[in-house]
């Protein structure tokens, strides 16, 4: 494990002095963690990679698409638990009407001064019963809510999580039970192969190479900043990809195009500075131009269907900008 | 002197957009874009390099709905009404910009590009996926698989019958397709959950890619790290972990190759910068501003002044780019060699979109990196992973960690305030998918076809992307409205279906909306 603390060490080196990771509480009660979107986190340019195949602004149609809703639940008693990242976990919920009241006919008065809590068992390496758990802590949530997110600071372990009553006198009334999630480890795993076994030091240089450290890698400043940092400080969740924020520079562009256009008889060939040009079928035919600075001229010369008669206008263009 | 293996994966996807109830639609362009800017552009590479007997390996997913579209024919013909246009617009534009000297040789890059595009798509008869075989037949590129519709599968797992339906269907087309079965699959944003190898076996499967933290926060401990490919505990598939300073280097628009000043700047477009009357023909017909994919100027530098692009200029520096990346790879090939004491693999997988949309100059670049490891060293050699596993059966046995490449990389991307609200529906319409299957086995005729089409549904509302899009926050309406319409019609489809009273005339109508896979069989779902 020496090693594992030089790598650390090393990592630490690594970061910029006076480099803080800003932990901005955000006064209300988000209960959405996240970060800044942060251009060094893993991640970062393939989301705005893949971003890139996406990106047209939205037509208004808004009247094409009138569209039913989906239900706002289904009718079912059912708590789900999912990993979100080596800490944090995320759970929905639903209930019957029915598993409600029948509830309240069991507790009487005490269902109105029940408390809605979320149960977080930690069930690490044993078989949960309802009762053997590691540990647990209570999460008390509010009667709105449908879904919560959860740090349960514990990369590696397993969880399950009860959403009940607490009743007045302390008691914990479970209503339904999540399945079981386990949450992945942060760092790399302590335990090693014994037929594969391998120096500590040799991995550490292979592992230090993997995330950018060894000697041919300056790069993985993301990586030690994670191991460094902790991924989960709180906030809104925001979008990595919106594009940097320009500076503030207020600008303004102007062009001049000239658009040059005329009518012939549809059988005779024009050219426009000697360069042919395509009629339409009513012998009219329009040509635009980029216009730089300086005089131009544009000699369009008409020549008869049976190149016995010709007609030649030059317009002179001057572009001055000042 | 052979110090290690270099496999260059690209990850080929685009979600399943395809609306034959409206005449023009504007997110078909997403596939429209990829293939005049992407898909041509690589064909193009690999063509020049069999041409030139260059030796080269590439490991590449296409994606089922991306091959769904690429075979369809009224995409197809879209594309090529969409190409046309360009070819127009670039027409004008070599005469608009006749005195201005720089633009002229642009606007005549850019008509030579689309009618080679053009060119090229009709000469595969339409379909480039004929093309990406071809080379998967003279054995230079290997073709992988994904999951069906490009499910994110950690967040499946409290539904595994539709991880399994998403890796099952994802096979059979492969193999209707190819005439052979996949070798390996890329994990929809590289998202692995421990246990969802066994549906992988299941599958025959012989391997599939994580970010480096699912190989490196295996357990136990990987002897050699991300550089060798690891055997999965209890059903010894193989993953290969992807390497992070190579990956860097090319994806980072900051300290990567892509960010250079000389090459092309992608958000300057005449879509958005020419004179609205001139340009309104091309852009979409509700008269919004959208990308021509015709784009004038180069990266420059940090600001907002953005200077004409110089197509030898930026040639040159992906020549020398290609040279710095092969010279990166040698030292860290023959660095690792020592440290290992054995061959190390380094694995890089991207976008393929990344390349040509994205990074204008990428396949360029690609091409240039081909020809200099195949003619200028001998210390990498390029190698897909079935190749190496047959060269290096022996590996070690973990099971690899939780991980994805996405935003911070694990769920949160998919998993978030804006897009957390669709698991409670998506795993409703699983867990109800598997329930059909159970109470119909066997079925057939219109009940048959209803529940195949469920089928579809179920699997279109759970692409990534719409998660994705959502977690991004921006142009958000169309990806709600596409997880939406495949849950709701979904569920119509489980009631009719249970309460035998299918609507055969309705069922008819989303046959003909959503009309991916049309060899699809239900019963994969449990």
């Amino acid at each position: 494990m020496k090693i594992f603390q030089k790598v650390k060490e090393k990592i630490k080196k690594l970061i910029p002095a006076g480099f803080t990771f800003k932990r901005k509480k955000k006064p209300q009660s988000a209960k959405i963690p996240g970060t800044r979107p942060d251009k060094e986190m893993p991640g970062f340019q393939e989301t705005v990679v893949a971003d890139a195949k996406f990106s047209h602004p939205e037509p208004a149609r808004s009247a094409r698409f009138i569209q039913e809703e989906l239900p706002y639940q289904y009718d079912q008693d059912k708590i789900v638990l999912q990993v979100r990242d080596p800490r944090w976990v995320h759970t929905y919920w639903e209930l019957r009407n029915l598993t409600l009241e029948s509830l309240k006919s069991r507790l009487g008065d005490d269902f109105h001064r029940a408390r809605k809590v979320l149960r977080v068992y930690d069930v690490t390496n044993i078989i949960f019963n309802g009762s053997n758990a590691n540990s647990f802590f209570d999460i008390q949530i509010n009667d709105f809510a449908n879904s919560w997110y959860i740090d349960t600071g514990k990369p590696g372990c397993s969880f399950c999580v009860d959403l009940g009553f607490m009743l007045p006198d302390g008691r914990f009334i479970t209503i339904v039970r999540s399945n079981v999630v386990q949450t992945p480890l942060e760092g790399p795993s302590w335990i090693t192969d014994e037929e594969w076994m391998i120096p500590d030091d040799l991995f550490a240089r292979l592992y230090g190479m993997g995330f950018g450290l060894g000697r041919s890698s300056p790069v993985g400043k993301a990586w030690q900043e994670r191991i460094k940092q902790g991924l989960f400080s709180s906030g809104i969740s925001s979008s990595p990809v919106r594009r940097a924020v320009k500076e503030r520079s207020f600008w303004m562009k102007v062009d001049c195009e000239l658009i040059v256009y005329g009518a012939t008889e549809p059988s005779a060939a024009v050219t426009v500075q000697g360069k042919p040009v395509n009629l339409r079928p009513d012998g009219t035919f329009t040509l635009r131009f980029w216009l730089p600075d300086g005089k131009q001229h544009i000699p369009v010369k008409a020549v008869s269907g049976d190149k016995l008669e010709e007609r030649t206008i030059t317009p002179i263009v001057n572009r001055e900008t000042k | 002197m052979f110090k290690g293996y270099l496999c260059l994966v690209l990850h080929g996807h685009l979600p399943f957009v395809r609306h034959p109830e409206f005449e023009d639609f504007l997110e078909e362009d997403w596939l429209y874009e990829a293939i005049t800017e992407t898909y041509v552009p690589l064909i193009s590479v690999f063509e020049g390099l069999v041409n030139d007997g260059i030796d080269f390996r590439l490991t590449m997913t296409l994606s089922p709905t991306l091959i769904s579209m690429l075979g369809d024919p009224l995409l197809q013909e879209r594309y090529l009404k969409h190409i046309n246009r360009s070819i127009e617009l670039a027409a004008k534009e070599m005469e608009r910009t006749a005195w201005q000297p720089g633009f002229k040789d642009l606007a005549r890059m850019y008509f030579n590009k689309f009618s080679h595009a053009r060119d090229t798509f009709l000469k595969y008869d339409r379909n480039l996926v004929f093309a990406f075989k071809k080379f998967q037949d003279l054995g230079k590129l290997e073709i992988i698989t994904c999951g069906a519709t490009h499910g994110f599968f950690p967040l499946m797992d409290v539904c595994r019958a539709s991880v399994r339906a998403q890796v099952k269907v994802a096979v059979s087309h492969y193999e209707s397709v190819f005439g052979r079965k996949p070798g390996g699959i890329w994990l929809p944003e590289c998202g692995f959950h421990p246990g969802h190898d066994e549906i992988l076996k299941e599958a025959g499967i012989r391997y599939f890619f994580t970010d480096s933290h699912g190989v490196l926060h295996g357990s136990p401990r990987p002897k050699y790290g991300i550089f060798a490919p690891v055997y999965c505990k209890g059903t010894g598939v193989a993953c290969f972990g992807r390497d992070l300073e190579s990956s860097k280097q090319v994806w980072s628009s900051i300290e990567g190759y892509p960010g250079d000043y000389n090459y092309r700047e992608f958000y300057r477009d005449i879509g958005f910068d020419l004179e609205y009357d001139y340009i309104k023909p091309y852009i979409h017909p509700d008269g919004v501003r959208i990308n021509t994919g015709i784009k004038y100027y180069r990266i420059t530098g940090p600001g907002n002044n953005k200077e004409p692009y110089v197509e030898q200029w930026a040639r040159d520096r992906a020549a020398s780019h290609a040279g710095n990346f092969m010279f990166n790879r040698q030292k860290q090939a023959s660095y690792l060699n020592d440290l290992m004491g054995k061959p190390p693999i380094i694995v890089s997988p991207y976008d393929a979109e990344l390349f040509g949309h994205w990074w204008y100059e990428g396949p360029m670049w690609l091409d240039f990196l081909f020809r200099k490891i195949a003619c200028d060293q001998d210390e990498i050699r390029l190698i897909t992973p079935s190749e190496y596993l047959l060269e290096n059966p022996r590996n070690q046995v973990i099971t690899p960690s939780l991980s994805s490449w996405g935003y911070k990389g694990y769920s949160e991307m998919w998993l978030q305030g804006s897009n957390d609200w669709i698991y409670r529906h998506l795993h409703m319409a699983s867990q109800r998918m598997t329930e059909l299957v159970k109470i119909f086995p066997r079925a057939d005729g219109l009940r048959k076809r209803a529940l195949n089409q469920a089928l579809r549904e179920l699997l279109l509302a759970q692409s990534s992307d719409w998660g994705f899009i959502l977690g991004t926050g921006t142009h958000t309406s169309y990806a709600i409205r596409r997880t939406k319409e495949h849950l709701l019609r979904f569920t119509r489809l489980y009631e009719e279906i249970k309460s035998n009273s299918i609507d055969e005339g309705w069922l008819a109508d989303i046959e003909y909306k959503d009309n991916i896979f049309s060899e699809i069989d239900y019963r994969v779902h449990q």
